[in-house]
């Protein structure tokens, strides 16, 4: 029994995506009698029997080596496509975060989406990412983890364009969706490029392939100089583009107009398929100095300004999404130096305060009707709970002892101190940044008197209120967790000085923002003294402005004009052809006289013509 | 057994022209479906290991031309014979049950199948050009009568361009034979032939051309957004779906097949041309406020990866160049059925007009979500057929031609910028309930779009059912170039972003 449930771990993406077809059955016109509940009900029962499957798995793998199933798709021309399915402690624990994440998820959803219609197209898509990542996490490939995270851009356009016919959702739909596929055809072509050099696409052979090319130099001198980095900046394009990294970060803003039970997904799990697949490639991205130092600097910058911009934010849902983007970008520099297990253990952390954090404030958004927060505020006394789950995220968030994120941004500065000091620094000042940005929305939202949109705002029925709580407990409950799995640092192991440095950052961080946004005293809203800079940062650096500028400007204009070459040079150049022929034929008509003189005339003289063409040699000779 | 194909749709097209017209359609239906049986059973007969000619027929016809009736089927033609009897009974299904003058109508796609079986079929050079022409006059009627508007200047563009094709066709089968010295326009006979090179390269310039014409490879293609836009939708699929497929594996037998040596010369030249027309289908396309002229272009761009893979001329590109010819067909005729759907639901198939169609009450539901999957599988998203043969056709052709290829990718990115601009003004939005009292969406029009998106799901997720027919036979085309090797390595290997030993080691690996 315990086997067999440990070899058929390929059936947790199944479930999902058998709830999501059996979901289709609820699209509009199909089955009409029960309405389009049912979809829900049977993909939060699918999720369910992942998450117990997974939960049923865990203790099989804990603490034994990685098992291998490959599973047989294709083979053709010399090419073996086959699917390397990986049980381990990691991949299995990654499905039950997924899975338990998702569970939650939908049963939010399900008070949510009360009165939306649209439920068998949003709970497939929901299933849809289920499915995806419990896939990912399993699938021990680059090349599908490739196809998973290509559908999974198909599924973000769909699943931000649900409430589809409000212009804003569109854009937004078409923006993640355009963005994301950007950095997925750069991953693509990692994809092509390294299978010649490496023969595999199998993550462990792919390791294994590094390290003899760092081993034997005659191996590296036989590879092209500056393949590796071409090839390693490609297949960091496509983690850069689900992690939302600088430039490519635009979508996840955007994403926003989506539903708040997908975003509790997008932002804390399905933004980690990057730094997933940016963690299963770390050994050949090592291969080149180049790619690390262009990951650590996406990463720095994306977490410093991401911060920055998080803290210019008035919309709820948008702050957090910066926010995501800068943990994001820690997690680039955990990877570029090397650090995976710390990578992990911070999209760990990360994943569940931030779906914590977009659950509370979601539940504020659902009935306080906006999601402004300079419109909000005095919810303290009314929403206690929602409060609370929110004060919980934000503690799970930064490095606040002793809960999650504590130790995961510990053992990242720890790990970066020896070699990287510089970015214990980056570290700091993001932790820091992100306590007050944190607390800033926590105050704009709670603290103060209440405003005319939060007069009447009660708290949540308990189909929202339940998972907000479930995840809340699950939060504070990460470091034991941890410890009772050992994956925490012992007393005499700790680094006491960097763990003071980093309770302190927060503290000043947090400290800062409480005596601004919840003490009362400063009026708002806030103006920094340079208008320019608050803007800057209030219009995300002006990137929209810049694409549109700039590359939309240039596909745009490179269409009309190719369209204009074609329609008017080579179309024309055939209508040319056309018109000649038929203007001649036009003009040899007036020839036809019907005088038999001119046509005895027109043979002689052609006669005459042949003739001396032929004789021509004759005659010179 | 093979005659089949062609005589029993030619046959069937003179009965319905005599029949009462009470059950036209249905006695169309049963002829194409009888036929579309009989080609399931023969690839269900195909020995999928055997790179050669099977089920092979030969009748004495005008022997001192050098004129016989000789057929066969391989693994190139095998997967087309398929997807030709799929949609002409899609088409026949998905037409309108008040088509007007439906006996012509009937009997004039069924002949065209027939002449479609009988191009893929045939293993004489003169026999595969006559029926080559014989498609054509249905064509124009089809166009000329059934079309919109400008539909007389379409078919009028549409035939001439066609003749042309012909003719340049028939010159090099022609020269290729006279110049031998052989005695017969049989297939196989003038495979091994000992033309100089550059005679060579001069008969298959004339066949690139030619068949060109038909794929269409810019800038060979204005016909085709014109033609594709005036015809109606059922006539569109076919000529997008097949005719085009016509051009690309004319191209591929009797191109690569008679001349494997100047087509190696060729090739970087083939292979930017692939790129020319990628980048410009789909560059233009993005320009369009037409939904089906969009579409159209879009057709332009992916039969440039069919040209990719066939120059790349690695085992792996070729299979995945077949692939492609079947799934270019399948996603084309969902694209255009849906988008006559639209048109004729709507009304309009100006993007500044359409609007909000995925909306469940008063849009089109069921209709968005199909052209959602059909434009996203033109764009290439994993778990669709287009995926699967674009990515053979990168794999194999990464190692020859990397920049070409990764240029060929852009065009995938560029596909799904003008799909979301299609889905997003058509599908998404709000829409107007002052005009939208759209006329009900009748099963006819639900039932062709349900098989074609199943079958692209399916072979999208088991592709071995795509590659595996043609496997074989594109291994051994690829074996057939043997001193291949090294012009295309050495190629390789001086473009600048090509590392030399990735190349070398790729190519030695296959």
């Amino acid at each position: 029994m315990t086997q067999s449930l440990l070899h058929t771990v390929w059936l947790i993406p199944c479930y999902a995506i058998a709830g999501a077809i059996a979901s289709a059955l609820w699209s509009p016109a199909v089955i009409r009698r029960t309405g389009p509940r049912p979809a829900g009900y049977i993909n939060l029962g699918m999720t369910l029997l992942a998450f117990v499957h997974s939960l049923a798995v865990f203790p099989m793998v804990w603490q034994h080596p990685a098992q291998h199933l490959s599973i047989s798709w294709l083979q053709v021309a010399g090419l073996d496509l086959t699917l390397p399915l990986e049980i381990s402690a990691v991949t299995v624990g990654a499905s039950l975060v997924v899975t338990g994440l998702n569970l939650l998820a939908q049963v939010y959803a399900i008070g949510y989406m009360e009165m939306d219609w649209g439920w068998s197209r949003f709970f497939a898509l929901l299933a849809l990412f289920e499915a995806g990542m419990c896939g990912l996490v399993f699938c021990n490939s680059l090349f599908f983890s490739y196809i998973i995270l290509e559908i999974l851009t198909l599924g973000t356009y769909l699943m931000v364009g649900t409430w589809f016919n409000q212009s804003l959702v569109v854009s937004g739909a078409r923006d993640a969706f355009l963005t994301k596929r950007v950095g997925d055809l750069f991953l693509l072509m990692g994809v092509l490029a390294i299978y010649p050099l490496a023969g595999t696409w199998d993550f462990n052979e792919l390791a294994q392939w590094a390290e003899t090319v760092t081993a034997n130099p005659a191996l590296r001198a036989a590879i092209a100089p500056g393949t590796t980095t071409l090839v390693g900046l490609a297949l960091l394009a496509g983690p850069m583009g689900k992690c939302a990294q600088f430039p490519l970060h635009l979508w996840l803003d955007e994403a926003m107009e989506g539903p708040v039970p997908s975003t509790i997904l997008r932002n804390s799990v399905v933004v980690a398929t990057g730094a997933w697949v940016l963690i299963k490639l770390q050994p050949v991205l090592a291969l080149s100095p180049v790619v690390l130092t262009a990951m650590i600097t996406i990463g720095a910058l994306t977490a410093v300004g991401g911060t920055l911009i998080a803290i210019a934010q008035i919309d709820i849902k948008r702050s957090l999404s910066y926010s995501v983007s800068a943990y994001m970008g820690l997690v680039f520099i955990a990877v570029g130096t090397g650090q995976t297990d710390a990578a992990l253990l911070l999209i760990l952390s990360h994943a569940l305060a931030q779906g914590l954090l977009v659950m509370s404030t979601g539940s504020i958004v659902l009935n306080s009707i906006t999601q402004d927060l300079t419109q909000l505020g005095g919810l303290w006394s009314r929403r206690p709970i929602s409060a609370l789950c929110c004060l919980g995220g934000v503690a799970g968030l930064i490095g606040l002892p002793p809960l999650g994120g504590f130790w995961a941004l510990l053992k990242l500065a720890d790990g970066l101190w020896s070699t990287h000091p510089w970015l214990v620094a980056v570290l700091l000042l993001v932790n820091g940044l992100t306590a007050f940005s944190m607390v800033r929305e926590f105050g704009l939202i709670f603290a103060g008197s209440p405003r005319p949109m939060t007069e009447r705002s009660p708290e949540n029925f308990w189909l929202i209120t339940l998972p907000m709580m479930v995840l809340l407990g699950v939060t504070l409950h990460l470091p034991l967790l941890l410890q009772s799995l050992s994956l925490l640092p012992s007393w005499a192991m700790l680094n006491k000085d960097m763990a003071l440095l980093l309770v302190w950052s927060s503290l000043t961080g947090g400290g800062i923002g409480a005596v601004v946004y919840v003490g009362q005293s400063i009026p708002k809203p806030i103006q920094l003294p340079w208008k320019r800079l608050q803007t800057l940062f209030a219009y995300d650096l002006y990137t929209p402005q810049l694409y549109r500028s700039s590359i939309v400007f240039f596909v745009d204009w490179a269409s009309r004009i190719t369209d204009w070459f074609d329609r008017q040079v080579i179309d024309g150049a055939v209508n040319l052809v056309g018109f000649v022929s038929l203007f001649s034929g036009e003009a040899l008509k007036y020839g036809n006289s019907g005088q038999g003189q001119f046509y005895i005339l027109t043979i002689t003289i052609g006669l005459a013509a042949i003739a001396l063409s032929l004789g021509w040699s004759f005659v010179l000779h | 057994m093979l005659s089949t194909l062609i005589w029993f749709p030619v046959l069937g097209a003179i009965a319905i022209a005599l029949l009462p017209p009470r059950h036209l359609k249905l006695a169309a239906l049963i002829i194409s479906g009888l036929v579309l049986l009989w080609t399931l059973w023969i690839a269900n007969q195909f020995d999928f290991t055997n790179p050669l000619l099977q089920f092979r027929e030969y009748l004495p016809w005008l022997e001192p031309l050098g004129l016989n009736y000789q057929l066969g089927v391989d693994g190139l033609s095998l997967p087309l014979l398929l997807l030709n009897s799929l949609l002409t009974w899609i088409v026949l299904y998905s037409s309108q049950e008040d088509i007007k003058r439906p006996r012509l109508f009937y009997s004039l796609i069924l002949l065209v199948s027939g002449a479609v079986a009988g191009a893929f079929l045939a293993q004489n050079l003169l026999l595969f050009f006559l029926f080559y022409e014989v498609e054509l006059v249905p064509f124009y009627l089809l166009i000329s009568i059934w079309g919109g508007e400008k539909r007389n200047y379409a078919a009028i563009k549409f035939l001439l361009y066609t003749a042309v094709s012909g003719a340049l066709i028939l010159v090099a089968f022609l020269g290729v034979v006279w110049l031998q010295g052989a005695n017969s326009f049989a297939y196989e006979a003038l495979m091994g032939q000992s033309l100089p090179l550059w005679l060579q390269i001069v008969f298959l310039s004339l066949v690139l051309v030619g068949f060109g014409i038909k794929i269409p490879l810019v800038p060979l293609h204005t016909w085709l957004p014109d033609t594709y836009v005036a015809a109606s939708a059922p006539v569109a699929i076919l000529l997008g779906g097949v005719l085009a497929k016509l051009g690309a594996y004319g191209i591929f037998r009797f191109g690569l097949g008679l001349f494997p040596e100047a087509w190696a010369t060729l090739a970087p030249g083939l292979a930017t041309w692939a790129t020319v027309s990628v980048l410009y289908g789909a560059t233009i396309a993005i320009a369009q406020k037409d939904i089906k002229r969009m579409v159209a272009y879009s057709s332009i761009g992916h039969m440039g990866y069919i040209l990719l893979g066939g120059a790349a001329l690695t085992a792996l590109s070729l299979v995945g160049a077949v692939a492609q010819m079947v799934a270019h067909g399948l996603i084309l005729a969902i694209l255009f059925h849906l988008v006559g759907v639209v048109e004729t639901k709507v009304g309009t198939r100006d993007l500044d007009v359409l609007n909000g169609l995925m909306n469940p009450v008063r849009g089109l539901p069921l209709v968005s979500a199909l052209l959602v999957l059909g434009g996203m599988a033109s764009a290439g998203i994993p778990g669709l057929v287009g995926f699967v043969s674009e990515f053979l056709v990168f794999q194999g052709s990464y190692s020859v031609f990397p920049v070409q290829t990764l240029l060929c990718v852009v065009g995938t990115g560029l596909t799904a910028v003008y799909f979301v601009i299609l889905l997003n003004r058509t599908c998404f939005g709000k829409l107007d309930n002052a005009i939208a009292y759209f006329p009900k969406v009748e099963w006819r029009e639900r039932v062709p779009a349900l098989i074609l998106a199943i079958t692209i799901v399916f072979l999208g997720i088991q592709p071995t059912w795509l590659v595996r027919w043609s496997e074989s036979t594109t291994l051994s085309m690829v074996a057939a170039v043997p001193i291949l090797a090294q012009p295309t390595i050495a190629q390789a290997s001086e473009a600048p972003e090509a590392s030399s030993n990735p190349v070398s080691q790729g190519v030695t690996t296959r």
